[in-house]
């Protein structure tokens, strides 16, 4: 750390299996076969296959590009990318994300205690599984209980930074994979036994019907977007402890092939076990949100092939499996946080605590209030928990456009700096495309380390065919509500709209208007008054929040020419602050930095 | 569903196979049974099992001997036809005897009738044989009460409901005279009586009037017994055993609470023309299905009224007139209802003239000098406040002057309406109950659902058809029409038995079958509307529409969803009023991953039920008709159905829904995914091109990455040299 104190993935594996396991989610395991059902089967795969290509790597190119030169987490890499007034569109990346989180880390609760209960013999042939799922979901000190254990693995997992990481997720991608195979292999055995393999059939047979719905191709692209966890900028975050002749394009690629991968082992296991077992397979599948997971699976499972044995090992498998998703998803999330944190010169321990503790706390609405039991099926379900999918879920859409402005962003301010360099005045859309819109790529991507060159395509992904999907997703989003939710626009419906662009609303509203004052500057007191009375009373000034970048021995590059990279307080980890600054009003003021900067290399020395 | 027809599959396997084994053991199975064929001779009888007549009932009651009369009494009887003269004898004679609740009469006394006409007794005698219309008022007590000048009639009390019941209007239709006399015989014995074993059986007042074996008497019979009036239809209406022990009691108190009307032979001039000229005493043997029809008067020669000449062929006669044609309610028109071509024509050898309705009436009925200015239709046609008043023709025969006056002249509490709310008319044959209207085709009148119940019950326990008048064919001027549709009375026409002249050995079982009807006619006598309305909500409740679990999803097609209907609901197939109400309920394509299912809202669609030739059991455990509704969904639909049935009545008044609104308001039914999964080929053709994009791809990229010689992929000629440079 004397170096520097940055801190880095061993190698290229390392980087890879962090970000499959930030990939590779409860959604590959228990979102894809219920679309793969409801969306009639191989007709779903051909617009999800297409849209792995056409929104997620080139998304995921996009924030490693991103992320990899600005060497900060989300709200850093806008700041530098997006420029200083758009610093918040990070900090929306990073909230959508650690909202998300809050719930998240209720399920993969649900998963580490249907896990133990699986290997303690809870779940076999005779028991209900809707009284299992019902009796727990009921019991709030069990929910939390586990909840904290999520919380906790998760904390332990990313205490030490970008190696730990990398160990956990190695460590538990690779079981994942063993189990994931183990589990195949006796559904495929299931599947068989009855003699048509008819998960298998249906799962890949076209149905051409299907292909002709726009909501085949819409569900493809939302299952693609959220699988790969493109946008979520999780991808941004471990770029950060990329090495420094690392690859960002073939990475990315690989990382969206090994998550849609997993969908279809997932996916092909979870058909076959269910066509295998029960009598209307496509109403079990399609049915409905976690249903599947938590009821139709144990009760296939305990009719496995081979015995209690084999029985107690397929559904313990599975949820094994179905836990060290969850975790691996759970750590990218908090990371992300965490990392935002470091940037900011925070200490990893203390913002790994706080977040955890965060995540924990804010996440129990989500795992104790509000449990509904759902009337036609007589299920419990997590209504509060419900409703925070419900509005933060398609906020990770607007995190992805955020992105996507960074880069157009950037390709402008290129273009502006190309025609003042050579002396031309006026819009030309030949002289945009080869000196502006290309540029992000032939500056960030086709760097010379990757082992893809990215051609031209990713140009028009990023300008054209990204808005136009973003367009469709949110607005058949909406559409789809106001078809079929009952008072839309009523501000107290939990599942309507009008709570959803709320709570956008307010989140937004707040964190623009907490840019000047928070995000990029902070507030210092001018008299003694704490600072909450400071703020109050006005006595307060605003100076610029320094942001230490995390980079790699021999991986500095300068980022000057960006819209937010002259700004002379964001620095590298071990760099000098300023001692002074300029202020709104063109006076030159001593900066508070430097304290904080002696406790920074100290913590790190200790490290 | 896959897995049924594979099964279904592999039982036919296993059939195949076993066929060969059961061949060889066939032998074998034949000696080891060989004994038992030797003994099915003897055993035999026993396949018929079931009791005959005699083990059941009286001797009387097997063969048919009524208590009235002594057995060698062939007209009292019913084993041969009355005559005007017997039947009037008869009629005095019991008013004689029962001057308590009979009272004897013929035609009217006459006076100012209704219409300001003044009206002598004679104009109501027959054109030729001068007989006015014997009839009996029955009622307790039918000396006291007030006394009807016009009518003649005492025992006119405004608290008991009037009924009219007319038989022959129709000279030629016998059965229609002998049944009203069957009705009066049986109600004149049985008046008073209570708790008679009527069968011997030693049961009391166990079968009443609904055409079922209540008491299953007649289906405990040996299979040969149960038809006992041939008519194909084991123990049913007519049959021995079948409504044979009515309640006495209900008998009394209907005459106690009701004033009956029966006039037993309207068209005494036509049945003695046709009895003593036309066809003979022994109508049946030359006249099976032919004979005199209307009455006698002469419209070929004016002032004298001669017999119509014998040899004279029916259709091309001007003689006569067609009285169930001659009422005025809408006379004469449409002209595309059976009748003559023109209002009050005949021609000779015109068509038509078989139901020759009567002359153009040219007066000026109203005395405002204008000429058929305001025809009978109920309404008021030239605005001049009065109703129907100046009449284009109609009632211009004795015998329906006798009806429109009887009618009109009865008005027991005054409020210038007629007292009959039930009329009935009997007729022959062809096995019907007919309700108005008769004048126009399509039509419904706002009493369509409520008729339609009373006639449907009646059909019930006759098992005669039941049906709009005009749907068998359009009539003008009958006696249904005119008094539902000028004394909105409910007014039902019986078309008895099979031909015109029945076999005498018929008139019994044929006046037993029919006897029920007149005894409910009077019973609804006191409000038929109301009645019905209660009618139809009670059978409502009994009705019922197939549980999701009890339907049968197929594994492909359709889904039938079935309802079981009482018989005597006024039901429409009109999908517009009657029809199931379905919608495919889909679970969202776009779940939220934690919540509960949400399912697309889809508006309903209907389909209409049809009418199946099948049985069904409502819920009181009567016999119900099966009707079904047919869902159209493609086998790849999955999700769940909701259904409801909303039936509606013939005027479609009563929207009922099935299920009751108070228990659901629809019922569910899930349904599987029935199509099949797909071509197992193709799917592996798919599964190795996705395999072949993800995983290959996977691996593609793996050894890209570790395979540093590999260079850069999709790396331009024109841009190696930047990477060369850098690399280097």
């Amino acid at each position: 750390m004397a170096e520097g104190g940055s801190d880095e993935f061993s190698g290229r594996l390392g980087l890879i299996f962090a970000t499959i396991g930030a990939a590779i989610g409860t959604g590959n395991i228990w979102r894809f076969p219920r679309m793969v059902g409801a969306n009639g089967g191989g007709s779903f795969l051909v617009p999800w296959l297409i849209f792995l290509f056409l929104w997620s790597v080139p998304l995921i190119i996009a924030e490693f590009a991103l992320g990899k030169r600005s060497r900060t987490g989300t709200v850093g890499t806008f700041r530098i990318f997006a420029g200083k007034r758009f610093a918040w569109m990070g900090l929306w990346t990073a909230w959508i994300s650690t909202a998300i989180g809050f719930y998240y880390a209720v399920v993969t609760g649900w998963c580490i205690n249907y896990f133990q209960t699986a290997i303690r013999g809870g779940l076999g042939s005779e028991v209900d599984t809707v009284e299992v799922w019902n009796s727990f979901l009921q019991n709030p000190m069990e929910v939390v209980f586990f909840q904290a254990i999520a919380v906790a693995i998760t904390m332990l997992a990313i205490w030490k930074g970008a190696k730990a990481i990398e160990k956990v997720n190695v460590s538990l991608m690779i079981s994942l994979f063993v189990l994931l195979f183990a589990a195949l292999f006796l559904a495929f055995v299931m599947d068989l036994e009855d003699g048509s393999l008819d998960g298998f059939v249906y799962m890949f047979s076209i149905q051409p019907e299907y292909l002709a719905q726009p909501e085949t191709w819409i569900n493809g692209l939302s299952q693609s977007a959220w699988s790969c966890s493109a946008g979520m900028g999780m991808a941004i975050t471990y770029s950060v402890y990329m090495r420094k002749d690392e690859d960002t394009t073939l990475n990315a690629a690989t990382m969206c092939l090994a998550n849609n991968s997993i969908s279809i082992i997932a996916g092909l296991t979870v058909m076959m076990a269910v066509f295998a077992v029960v009598d209307d397979p496509l109403a079990a599948v399609s049915g409905g949100s976690s249903a599947i997971t938590f009821l139709v699976l144990p009760e296939v499972f305990a009719q496995a092939p081979g015995g209690p044995v084999v029985q107690l090992a397929m559904v313990t498998m599975f949820f094994l499996a179905l836990s060290f998703a969850a975790l691996t998803s759970m750590i990218s999330t908090v990371e992300l946080c965490v990392r935002n944190f470091v940037d900011h010169g925070i200490e990893r321990p203390q913002a790994v605590g706080f977040t955890s503790l965060a995540i924990f706390f804010f996440g129990l609405p989500s795992a104790v209030t509000w449990i509904l039991v759902d009337d036609s099926t007589g299920v419990a379900f997590p209504q509060f928990l419900e409703v925070q999918d419900h509005i933060w879920g398609y906020g990770l859409m607007f995190s992805g456009l955020f992105i996507a402005y960074s880069i157009w962003k950037y390709g402008w301010n290129r273009y502006r700096a190309w025609q003042e360099e050579n002396d031309i005045s006026g819009f030309s859309l030949r002289d945009y495309l080869d000196n502006g819109v290309s540029s992000f790529r032939d500056d960030f991507i086709n760097t010379g380390d990757n082992d893809w060159w990215i051609g031209k395509w990713w140009d028009y992904i990023m300008y054209l065919g990204f808005p136009l999907m973003f367009s469709v997703l949110i607005l058949s989003y909406f559409a789809d509500m106001l078809a079929n939710v009952d008072n839309p626009w009523d501000p107290t419906n939990a599942n309507g709209i009008s709570i959803i662009l709320l709570f956008w609303g307010i989140t937004a509203g707040l964190f623009i208007g907490l840019n000047r004052f928070i995000i990029i500057n902070r507030i210092v007191p001018t008299s003694g008054n704490p600072w909450p009375l400071a703020l109050l009373s006005g006595n307060f000034t605003l100076e610029p929040r320094p942001l230490y970048r995390n980079v790699p021995e021999g991986a500095e590059v300068p980022i000057d020419t960006l819209p937010g990279g002259e700004d002379p307080f964001i620095v590298e980890v071990g760099e000098d602050l300023p001692e002074t600054f300029v202020d709104d009003y063109g006076e030159t003021r001593p900066h508070t930095g430097s304290i904080i900067e002696a406790e920074i290399g100290y913590s790190y020395d200790q490290v | 569903m896959a897995s049924s027809n594979s099964s279904s599959a592999s039982d036919e396997v296993y059939r195949a196979r076993r066929i060969p084994a059961v061949a060889l053991i066939l032998p074998l199975l034949l000696s080891v049974a060989a004994p038992i064929a030797m003994v099915t001779p003897v055993s035999a009888q026993d396949v018929e099992s079931g009791l005959a007549p005699e083990d059941i009932w009286s001797d009387d009651y097997v063969n048919q001997i009524f208590p009235w009369a002594h057995e060698s009494n062939d007209q009292l009887q019913f084993r041969s036809y009355h005559d005007y003269f017997s039947m009037k004898d008869r009629m005095q004679f019991l008013a004689d005897r029962n001057p308590n609740f009979l009272e004897y009469h013929e035609g009217l006394l006459g006076g100012v009738n209704a219409r300001g006409d003044e009206m002598t007794a004679t104009e109501y005698e027959g054109w030729y044989y001068n007989h006015r219309s014997p009839w009996m008022k029955i009622t307790a007590n039918v000396g006291d009460g007030e006394y009807n000048e016009f009518n003649g009639d005492n025992g006119n009390y405004a608290d008991r409901p009037d009924i009219m019941l007319v038989g022959n209007h129709h000279a030629r239709e016998w059965m229609s005279f002998e049944v009203p006399m069957f009705f009066l015989e049986q109600l004149t014995y049985y008046y008073g009586m209570a708790g008679i074993d009527n069968d011997g059986d030693g049961l009391i007042d166990e079968d009443g009037w609904d055409g079922v074996d209540n008491d299953g008497d007649c289906l405990s019979l040996n299979a040969s017994a149960q038809d006992s009036n041939g008519d194909g239809i084991a123990c049913g209406p007519g049959d021995l055993g079948v409504d044979e022990d009515f309640s006495e009691q209900f008998i009394t108190d209907m005459v106690n609470t009701r004033e009956i009307y029966l006039i037993p032979m309207l068209n005494t001039d036509g049945v003695r023309y046709d009895m003593e000229e036309y066809c003979g005493p022994t109508a049946w043997e030359n006249c099976y299905r032919s004979g005199w029809r209307k009455n006698l008067r002469d419209n070929t020669v004016t002032g004298v009224t001669p017999l119509p000449d014998i040899d004279e062929e029916v259709d091309s006669s001007c003689d006569g007139v067609d009285l169930n044609r001659n009422y005025q309610y809408e006379w004469g028109a449409p002209l595309g209802a059976t009748g003559p071509l023109f209002p009050g024509a005949c021609y000779s050898s015109g068509p038509n003239n078989d139901v020759y309705n009567g002359p153009v009436n040219y007066e000026d009925n109203d005395g405002d000098g204008l000429i058929n200015e305001d025809h009978v239709d109920g309404s008021d046609d030239d605005a001049d406040g009065q109703i129907d008043e100046d009449w284009l023709g109609g009632n211009s025969e004795p015998e329906t002057k006798f009806i429109q006056d009887m009618t009109e002249m009865n008005d027991d509490d005054g409020d210038g309406a007629s007292e009959f709310k039930a009329t009935l008319s009997w007729h022959s044959f062809s096995e019907l109950v007919l309700w108005p209207w008769g004048h126009c085709t399509d039509c419904d009148n706002p009493d369509q659902e409520f008729l339609e119940y009373h006639g449907n019950i009646m059909g019930d326990m006759t098992e005669y058809t039941a049906l709009q008048s005009s749907d068998l064919y359009p009539t003008t001027g009958d006696f249904c029409d005119w008094h539902y549709g000028v004394h909105n009375s409910y007014c039902y026409t019986m078309e008895i038995g099979n031909a015109f002249h029945e076999y005498p050995e018929d008139i019994a079982h044929i006046a037993v079958r029919n006897v029920g009807v007149p005894w409910y006619m009077v019973e609804i006598a006191d409000d038929p509307r109301y009645r019905a309305v209660v009618g139809i909500e009670n059978t409502t409740g009994t009705q019922w529409i197939d549980m999701p679990s009890d339907v049968m999803v197929p594994s492909k097609g359709d889904i039938p969803i079935g309802m079981c209907l009482d018989s005597t609901f006024p039901f429409t197939s009109d999908i517009n009023r009657t029809h199931l109400m379905w919608r495919l309920v889909e679970p969202t394509r776009q779940q939220d991953d934690f919540g509960p299912t949400e399912w697309i809202s889809v508006s309903w669609s209907m389909s209409e039920f049809i009418e199946k030739d099948e049985s069904c059991i409502l819920l009181d455990g009567s016999n119900g008709t099966r009707i079904v509704s047919h869902i159209p969904l493609p086998d790849t639909a999955v999700g769940k159905i909701q259904y409801k049935a909303m039936l509606g009545t013939t005027n479609g008044a009563f929207p009922f829904t099935y299920p009751d609104s108070d228990t659901a308001n629809y019922y569910e039914l899930s349904i599987p995914y029935r199509a099949p999964f797909g071509s197992g080929i193709l799917a592996l053709l798919m599964f190795t091109f996705i395999a072949t994009m993800v995983w290959g791809g996977l691996g593609f990229t793996l050894r890209a990455m570790f395979d540093d010689e590999g260079g850069v992929i999709g790396l331009p000629d024109d841009q190696s040299h930047l990477i060369d440079e850098e690399d280097l």
